[in-house]
């Protein structure tokens, strides 16, 4: 398994340099970053432009700015943004507001899609079982835009109207509520962050549980079908114990797998929930990052991402093997 | 059972956390109101522009709006814009107005500075400010000394000096030729030398260069407004600062205790759901249709549709060899009809939209003149025909004129990509100038302001015709870069390569007039000599939004006091240190 890890860690070092090349390329052919100057008026002169352009890199060949970015890259240093800020900074506080979110929308989520798709697949074909199908679909079909849109205008916007007089208290924009931490004691601050999260984590957690409840569905069918469970039942073991014990460990196996590659996949940011939410995550970094031209931005969320998503494929398959032991990785 | 359980505890949980908020305090709006007198409560600004990355307002990094905005009355100058687009001296900035002069045959401009104006350190404002200003943006060449972050010098590069007057808060400004936008100088980039010289000017370059990051802040004693923006009130994490009362201000005080910038995506959705959730007090995007419609339906929301001055225009290039005629751009011109373009577009927003008449003043400033002499009001297809056929083109079986070489007068018109009123600009355009034997093709060009590189720019000159908008100013220079013949590879902003020496001689004379009723007489010549080229057709000016709670005072004009929109480049900030909830 030690060699197995040490293959994939090597291959996916040279995937992740092959992605950060196309990438700067991409950026560097793409991304205008002295557009807002061309509007001003009077505009800068032509000398005042190649000026600009210098001091962003842009009089030197894409190749060669690339390797100057990669011999920092290599040594943890991706750095500074166009307006002179540190790269690195940017991405602890973008990465740890994902994490806030990830944290809390995946526990919820796992745990909603377990304890879901096992009871559908224990009561199939059942009033519960539709029922959590058709939820299920519904969650999948709805575009997430959308669904966030109506958590903020029937969730949010009512409940504080008629609970809390129209406060903000569960927050519909951004980690916290803008300038709270003003005359606010740090608990007061804490419980504002915990109105902030309500909606991204109710967001993201739905339509996370909405697919991987099939996939428990599916599996748990699956092994309460099989032969070992029905000798479990025959040998007389009680059913709660066949269920817990028996079938759920098994069949938690392509669930493992499915989660960890989404939660690979979501330390990027959650794209379109960050974006509806305000709330500056990884996902919010990016698109922010591609407004304004910023190479550095997008190569350093390029490496993370990429980073995070071979990470946890490598989880998934290590997981694999510790959950069923009559797998061997070689 | 189990899931009823589990869904109950959520439940609980979340239900416990939103009550423990709730007794948390209030959220975004109104903030305390601890102080029994004076600033009272906050604001929530919902940003809509960029992100701020820098402070430094004289370099590329600080050219946001986001920026001027933020450092409206954070960084004063020695002029500020009004919403009647007049521009008046910042009266608590200096103590009087400043007088112009000529001595020795040079103009000279004399600031007397308040004698209480003090950075935010408590260090006096004084001259040596002025001439330190003039001396760091003087140049952007590094070979002649000048610091090449500078985003511009125009002004800067005309003083020839400034020199201490009767005392330290009197600075005298001498220009090497008179200069007829001398109260745009100094604005943005009034500094305070204090904090920004380094003692040599390489060293003061790399630290103008490096800027004021957001990371590193605003450093202390670096403003000299009603408000402060201390480290403290920067979150970089979730892109919020907030201003706060400048101890050592000498003016009146703020209305408010604090007022908050919150960096909000520029959907119109959003805006209207920050403001509905009280997530922000004031939110100023981009005018749309159901926008505007949604936020008048808000109840407790003020809002207020202005017109600014960004105005929309064509530019038609000459180097089209049909354009080239300017008999086909005034063809195009006459079969127009851009009052029925203004009201299928803006005027469904404000029924004040009318036609725009005048490239250098939009229709609400004093100095606007209609210079069209009558010919463009009504569309005339007849005799936009008559002119065509006039240089010899001949109608084709299809209903398009070609040329006498045979060429279709088909003509490509690129806009930016995105923005629907454009989109229905061009369209009506194009219904409007097919009987007149024209054909529009509509061309959406995400290239339309990258660089010479990208063909489809406006630089590189690979349209015939571009629908884009201009933000004029109240100082005329710069318009001079958009009307200037051509000279060599320099052609500053006038994409559509339109020369005309009358114009230059008209735009030279109007920067060196200081006298403002004569330098808009000036640019009213300029601009009907500009009618008869026709090298650009202005179309209207373009609409601003402003929004807000109710609570907050709205702007009184005749005590400039409150909230309330400032549709020039000033911006709504202009006056925010006297913004107040109602009482």
């Amino acid at each position: 398994m030690l060699m197995y890890t040490i293959r994939r860690l090597l291959s996916s070092t040279l995937i992740l340099l092959a992605s950060s090349v196309v990438t700067f390329a991409l950026a560097a052919s793409v991304a205008d970053p002295l557009a807002p100057l061309r509007q001003r008026r009077p505009p800068p002169t032509p000398q005042e432009m190649a000026n600009q352009a210098h001091l962003v890199g842009l009089d030197r060949p894409w190749h060669v700015r690339y390797l100057d970015w990669l011999s920092h890259a290599v040594r943890g240093d991706f750095g500074t943004d166009l307006g002179g800020n540190s790269v690195n900074q940017e991405l602890g506080e973008h990465l740890s507001l994902t994490l806030r979110l990830l944290v809390f929308s995946m526990v919820l989520a796992i745990l909603l899609a377990v304890v879901v798709g096992v009871l559908a697949a224990v009561r199939q074909n059942k009033i519960s079982d539709y029922a959590s199908t058709t939820v299920a679909y519904i969650l999948i079909a709805m575009p997430t835009f959308w669904f966030a849109t109506l958590l903020k205008e029937f969730v949010a916007i009512r409940l504080n109207n008629i609970f809390f007089g129209g406060r903000p208290v569960i927050g519909i924009y951004g980690a916290s509520s803008a300038g709270f931490k003003f005359g606010h004691t740090p608990s007061e601050i804490f419980w504002d962050q915990v109105g902030h999260l309500v909606l991204p984590v109710l967001s993201l957690a739905a339509l996370s549980y909405a697919g991987w409840s099939r996939f428990q569905r599916a599996s748990m069918i699956d092994v309460l079908n099989s032969d070992y469970i029905r000798l479990a039942r025959a040998k007389g073991l009680r059913y709660p114990r066949v269920l817990v014990r028996h079938a759920l460990r098994n069949a938690l196996i392509p669930t493992t797998t499915v989660v960890a590659l989404g939660v690979g996949t979501l330390l990027g940011g959650a794209v379109v929930t960050e974006q509806v939410f305000g709330f500056e995550g990884m996902g919010k970094w990016l698109l922010d990052a591609i407004k304004q031209s910023d190479p550095n931005i997008l190569l350093c969320w390029l490496i993370v991402s990429a980073f995070a998503i071979v990470v946890f494929n490598l989880i998934a398959d290590l997981l694999y093997a510790v959950l069923d032991p009559r797998i061997r990785l070689s | 059972m189990k899931i009823r359980r589990s869904t109950a505890l959520l439940a609980g949980g979340v239900v416990l956390a939103m009550t423990a908020a709730a007794c948390g305090g209030s959220g975004g709006g109104g903030g305390s109101t601890t102080a029994a007198q004076g600033p009272k409560g906050q604001i929530v600004w919902s940003e809509g522009t960029d992100v701020i990355q820098n402070f430094m307002p004289i370099i590329a990094a600080g050219n946001s709006t986001a920026t001027a905005n933020i450092e409206s009355r954070l960084l004063l100058t020695p002029f500020r814009t009004y919403p009647d687009f007049t521009i008046h001296y910042d009266q608590d900035l200096l103590a009087s107005e400043p007088t112009t002069a000529t001595v020795d045959g040079k103009f000279t401009v004399t600031y007397k500075v308040n004698p209480k104006a003090v950075w935010s350190d408590g260090q006096p404002v004084t001259w040596q400010d002025f001439q330190f200003s003039w001396d760091i943006q003087k140049s952007s060449d590094p070979k002649k000394g000048g610091c090449a972050a500078l985003l511009g010098t125009t002004g800067y590069d005309l003083i020839s000096g400034v020199a201490q007057g009767a005392d330290d808060h009197t600075a005298v400004v001498t220009y090497s030729k008179p200069y007829g936008d001398w109260k745009g100088v100094f604005a943005p980039g009034f500094l305070p030398k204090h904090i920004v010289d380094k003692g040599d000017p390489k060293a003061t370059c790399d630290y103008v260069t490096k800027g004021w990051t957001l990371q590193s802040g605003i450093p202390e004693g670096a403003t000299n407004g009603p408000w402060v923006l201390l480290k403290s009130g920067i979150d970089t994490q979730e892109k919020s600062e907030v201003l706060t009362p400048n101890p050592k201000w000498w003016g009146a005080p703020t209305g408010l205790e604090r007022i908050v910038f919150k960096f909000a995506t520029n959907d119109p959705g959003v805006a209207v759901k920050n403001l509905k959730s009280g997530t922000a007090n004031v939110v100023y995007p981009q005018p749309q249709l159901d926008l505007v419609k949604q936020i008048k339906a808000l109840p407790g929301v003020t809002s207020q549709v202005n017109f600014g001055l960004a105005f929309e225009h064509l530019d038609l290039n000459t180097r089209n060899p049909h354009l080239a005629h300017p008999e086909v751009r005034k063809a195009i011109a006459l079969a127009l009809d851009r009052a029925a373009i203004v009201s299928s577009t803006v005027g469904q927003f404000d029924n004040r939209a009318t036609v725009l008449n005048n490239r250098f003043y939009v229709n609400n400033q004093p100095e606007y003149k209609d210079n069209t002499g009558g010919l463009y009001a009504k569309p005339d297809v007849a005799a936009a025909k008559k002119l065509i056929e006039s240089i010899g083109y001949k109608l084709g079986s299809d209903g398009i004129y070609a040329s006498p070489d045979g060429k279709r007068l088909s003509l490509d018109t690129i806009t930016t990509v995105g923005n629907k009123l454009r989109e229905n600009t061009i369209d009506l355009m194009a219904s409007q100038l097919k009987p007149a034997g024209i054909e529009i093709k509509k061309d959406l060009d995400p290239d339309i302001f990258a660089g010479a590189e990208k063909a489809k720019s406006l630089e590189a000159g690979g349209y015939d015709i571009a629908l884009f908008a201009w933000v004029s100013s109240p100082y005329l220079t710069g318009n001079k870069a958009i009307y200037y013949s051509v000279k060599g590879d320099a052609q500053g902003q006038n994409y559509t390569h339109g020369n005309d020496p009358k114009v230059d001689a008209l735009l030279d004379q109007i920067d060196t007039e200081t006298d403002s009723a004569k330098a808009a007489e000036l640019a009213n010549q300029t601009d009907a000599q500009l009618w008869s080229d026709m090298f650009t057709v202005p179309l209207y000016q373009k609409p601003t939004f402003i929004a807000f709670s109710s609570t907050y005072t709205p702007y009184d004009p005749a005590t400039h006091r409150g909230i309330g929109d400032n549709a020039t480049n000033a911006g709504p900030h202009w006056n925010d240190d006297t913004w107040t909830l109602k009482q």
